[in-house]
């Protein structure tokens, strides 16, 4: 009876915003607040949102958490103790399985034994390292508090530690970066033989420092960043590495669980300024200020700064936008099923991207090739207009 | 009724921006024509248009009541006229309205071939000059050069011309008195039979056309029945009037002499040609007053809605304007690669910029206009004559004994360093000298015949860059002349893209053609395949590019903070994407119609 119940409930991951760290990096756009703190800021941080997961775990008594994840800024930021007094309120407000996935963002520059073993024994059990480069002349062009031999220190320490599950973020497309450059960053780094990879070619957003010298930076092209990606999949393939998404690559399965939820239609809840969450049928967002969360929290005033019911026919867009940004891609029936609209007109497009070796067919179902992952949007508009017009099977059948 | 000696029809004749349009609000405040609350800058260009651009495109007229040092009370009427090339006509109907024009000179700028050819125009009118000395606060003022220009080029007496400034308000009493002084008061006759000359018309949705006029002879009252000599209309005038700065004052009857306004519930501005004249239909005049003639559309191009579902949308659109514009003509016309849209006549090519702006703001239209050609005349090798303004219906080669394009006379001034750019540029344009004349010790106008299709592209931006802003051009319709012609078309992809196709000079061909394909190029976004464009004569291919097929467009990161906004970012691709044209697989945006229709020198 009682692992019946149990099997009943909803999975759930939960985010945790942590708006903190050192300093703001030139090309970052998420919201933190960089090396700028109040004076006991972070406590009344800490007070809102475990105040605020005490509400909403009212909320979902029928879900089981089995992924948590502490994004930022940098977690890491705060200290140890602040960190667990999160998971804690966690714990104490969901049912959190106990296989869950539980992450936490990192700088090398941020981490120290102390904490680590701390963090091991409360039960974080993936570490995410954000190293971006072996150069450190470019680390330093960045804004990135660290060098390349505290990143490597730092993953030997989280190996000492006893994690098992490692991931490294890099970043290509950098200023004046080479494909050989890239080359040999990957390789170097994949030496560290961590779990899991995420690579990102670099995208200069508007409101970042570095969007305002980006014409004197001296980026490589889209040209230069396409090889860059087809070369990534190529080396980390070999390094035995296999892709599961866009950016992201494990080893031994070890793909983040936690992340997979955003490109599988999964729940989740969102704590903390700017997290977002799609939960109970609704997408919504945080607004990306620390105050007013505070305040909004602690009053019972309102925090989000976007929500918004999703009818099916949105879900189904975003079955297309998300779904194929992984390996698993999209399949037929699943997409009928769910959504009661036809198929093939999709099937149509999709035949021509694999004659354009874009897309891949394995009988059953349907993803994009790294070449179509590199021209991905310009193939959902066509997949999103062709879904547009197509009259759903329900009406039809009548 | 005022007494024929107190009242004074004049206009204001100026370069662009020399300051005509603040000078006759200047001129309005100072009559206490209006009030200063009311005072909206620029009164008489009330279309939006034309305040941002600083020109008057439509003539207005407006009456005001001045009491001079004289003790006496005058009528003054002011007929604001077009100062663009384009409306030529319009100005020269404006200006037989008048028996004087105030000649506004910029005090740094001096004279200008545009100044030169309107006041050619006012002076063969018989029109008597008021030479003004405007922004004479201004740092590089030179009133004294100016004046001694405006007698050594022009031939008027300007010694002792007002000096003023239009935007402070300076001087400006000097100005109405010389009106009062030097302009002649009208003569006429008030017992002829009416001779009423139409210097413009515009639709207004209550009243039907209201006709502006200027009453020659006899008098004009509401109940009678005119006629229009000229395209021989008969219409029962409704209401006669003068123009008021904020609106219309209807009175009781119009006397030759007198500037006002008629209407007559009439439907459409066709019937009210400019320059025609308006006499009594029972009791009519022998002739009609001189001048008149009908207006032929110089320059033709297609025009589009961007989304083919809006035709219906642009159609009535041109409807409404052709209310307004007699002298724009459209007809539909088709296209396989635009679809459904317009072939419409121009002026020139500001009144064809002019047309398709107020479409896009005053309608809200998304439009595609395909580059401006003008009217070719071909000879047949059967003998048959056509006039082609549609590349689509250029004859097949074999087929055409004689092609003729059209000639202008061109004159161009500019200081005399500027002289070995300007023949550079005239040159290159398949332009032959005639003459070159000093006006004064520095500036040179010079004289040119040229094919008109060499204008109509980007010639006068390609002048004003040559002469960092100081040339000006003028230009009159000259003749047809033989010509060496050529269709020249363009490929996406290996389909003719017949929109883009169009006539040209054969000489130019190829480099017009490289220059094609590479604006193409450059404004047609990478797709997820290479697409070849080419340009190419009678199936043989002179120039070619490569549009490279898309190698990169991703969003790298997408986690669950991102969720709605990459969301929100590939809406706004998709629909950027339906905003575009598909000519077989390719998009084309709009914008890249318009940079084929840019092209830069150098």
């Amino acid at each position: 009876m009682l692992m019946l119940e149990k099997n009943q409930k909803t999975p759930l991951g939960i985010y945790v915003h942590i708006p903190f760290c050192r300093s703001k990096c030139e090309y970052c756009d998420f919201y933190s607040l960089g090396g700028s703190k109040e004076k006991g800021l972070t406590e009344d941080y800490l007070e809102a949102v475990c105040l605020h997961m005490k509400e909403a775990g009212a909320l979902a008594p029928n879900y089981l958490v089995d992924t948590v994840y502490f994004g930022g800024g940098t977690p890491t930021y705060l200290g140890p103790e602040d960190l667990v007094q999160i998971l804690n309120a966690i714990r104490r407000r969901f049912t959190v399985s106990n296989d869950a996935e539980i992450t936490f963002e990192a700088n090398p520059d941020s981490v120290n034994e102390k904490m680590l073993k701390r963090l091991k024994a409360e039960g974080f059990n993936r570490i995410s390292l954000g190293v971006q480069t072996d150069d450190d002349q470019l680390l330093r062009k960045l804004g990135r508090p660290h060098s390349y031999r505290q990143a490597v220190q730092a993953v030997e320490l989280a190996r000492n530690v006893g994690f098992r599950n490692i991931s490294l973020d890099l970043i290509y497309g950098l200023p004046g970066q080479t494909l050989t450059d890239w080359e040999r960053t990957l390789t170097h780094v994949a030496e560290l033989q961590p779990e899991h990879m995420s690579c990102y070619g670099l995208k200069v957003e508007e409101g970042t420092p570095l969007w305002n010298y980006k014409e004197a930076a001296n980026l490589p092209d889209d040209d230069a960043q396409a090889d860059m990606y087809l070369s990534t999949v190529r080396i980390l393939k070999e390094q035995g590495y296999a892709q599961y998404e866009i950016s992201n690559f494990a080893r031994r399965g070890l793909r983040s669980r936690h992340n997979l939820k955003y490109w599988t239609g999964q729940e989740y809840l969102g704590f903390g300024p700017a997290a977002s969450s799609d939960f109970a049928g609704k997408h919504f967002t945080i607004a990306p200020d620390i105050h007013s969360y505070i305040k909004g929290v602690k009053e019972g005033g309102p925090v989000l700064s976007e929500c918004q019911e999703v009818p099916v026919r949105e879900r189904a867009g975003e079955y297309l936008m998300f779904r194929l940004r992984t390996s698993e891609g999209i399949e037929a029936e699943e997409y009928m099923k769910q959504f009661l609209l036809p198929f093939a007109p999709l099937e149509a497009l999709l035949q021509n991207y694999r004659a354009k070796d874009l897309a891949a067919f394995d009988g059953t179902r349907w993803r994009l090739t790294p070449r179509g992952f590199l021209v991905s949007n310009a193939i959902l508009v066509e997949l999103l207009d062709a879904q547009e017009h197509s009259t759903p099977l329900a009406k039809r059948r009548k | 009724m005022t007494e024929l000696s107190k009242i004074r029809n004049f206009s204001i004749v100026a370069h662009i921006d020399h300051g005509k349009s603040t000078l006759a609000d200047r001129l309005l405040e100072e009559c206490k024509a209006i009030d200063h609350r009311e005072m909206e800058n620029q009164i008489l260009d009330n279309m939006d248009l034309e305040r941002e651009r600083g020109i008057t495109i439509k003539a207005r007229a407006v009456r005001m009541k001045y009491t001079a040092d004289d003790g006496e009370t005058y009528d003054l009427n002011l007929i604001d006229t077009p100062g663009h090339v384009d409306f030529n006509y319009e100005v020269s109907r404006s200006l037989a309205a008048c028996e004087g024009a105030v000649l506004v000179v910029d005090a740094s700028q001096g004279v200008e071939a545009q100044t030169l050819a309107n006041t050619y125009l006012a002076i063969d009118a018989g029109l008597e000059v008021v030479p003004v000395i405007n922004k004479i606060d201004l740092p590089a003022a030179r009133p004294a050069e100016v004046k001694a220009e405006i007698e050594d080029i022009i031939g008027v007496p300007a010694e002792d011309s007002p000096e003023i400034s239009a935007k402070n308000g300076i001087n400006i009493h000097a100005v109405l008195e010389r009106i009062v002084s030097d302009v002649p008061a009208p003569k006429g006759d008030r017992s002829a039979p009416l001779q009423a000359l139409i210097f413009d018309s515009q639709y207004d949705s209550y009243r039907g056309v209201i006709v502006y006029l200027r009453v020659k002879e006899g008098v004009l009252r509401p109940g009678m029945d005119v006629k229009m000599m000229a395209t021989g209309a008969v219409y029962k005038v409704v209401e006669v009037g003068s123009m008021q700065p904020l609106g219309l004052q209807p009175m009781e009857e119009l006397g030759a002499g007198e500037v006002g306004y008629l209407t007559a519930s009439i439907k459409t501005v066709s019937d009210t040609r400019v320059g025609d004249t308006v006499t009594d239909a029972s009791n009519p005049a022998k002739e009609a007053l001189p001048g008149y003639r009908t207006v032929q559309p110089m320059v033709y191009s297609g025009v589009y809605p961007a989304d083919g579902s809006k035709y219906q949308d642009l159609r009535d659109a041109l409807e409404k304007l052709k209310l307004n514009d007699a002298s724009m003509t459209y007809e539909p016309e088709s296209s396989i690669a635009l679809g459904f849209g317009f072939r419409c006549g121009f002026l020139g090519l500001l009144h064809m910029e002019i047309i398709q702006e107020r479409l896009e703001r005053e309608y809200n239209l998304d439009l595609i206009t395909t580059a401006p050609n003008v009217v070719y005349r071909i000879t047949k090798t059967d003998g048959q004559v056509i006039m082609v303004d549609n590349p689509l219906n250029y004859p097949d080669p074999a087929e055409i004994q004689l092609a003729e394009e059209p000639y202008v006379k061109a004159s161009l001034m500019a200081p005399q360093e500027y002289v070995g750019n300007i023949m550079d540029l005239c040159t290159a344009r398949r332009g032959e000298f005639k003459d070159m004349v000093y006006l004064d010790a520095t500036r040179v106008e010079l004289h040119y015949e040229m094919p008109l299709n060499e204008i109509i592209y980007d010639f006068f931006d390609a002048l004003k860059s040559r002469t960092r802003g100081y040339g000006s051009l003028d230009y009159e319709m000259d003749e047809y002349r033989p010509s060496k012609l050529v269709k020249l078309d363009i490929l996406l992809n290996g389909d003719i893209v017949d929109a883009l196709s169009f006539i040209l000079f054969a000489d130019n061909a190829y480099p017009r053609a490289r220059k094609i394909c590479e604006k193409l190029k450059d404004n047609i976004p990478r797709q997820m395949f290479e697409i070849p464009v080419q340009a190419a004569i009678g199936g043989k291919v002179i120039a070619r590019e490569t549009i490279k097929a898309l190698r990169k467009d991703v969003l790298a990161k997408c986690y669950g903070g991102d969720i709605t906004r990459k969301k929100k970012l590939l809406e706004k691709q998709k629909e950027g994407k339906k905003r575009m044209r598909t000519f077989g697989t390719v998009a084309v945006p709009s914008e890249a119609f318009m940079a084929v229709l840019k092209l830069d020198e150098d």
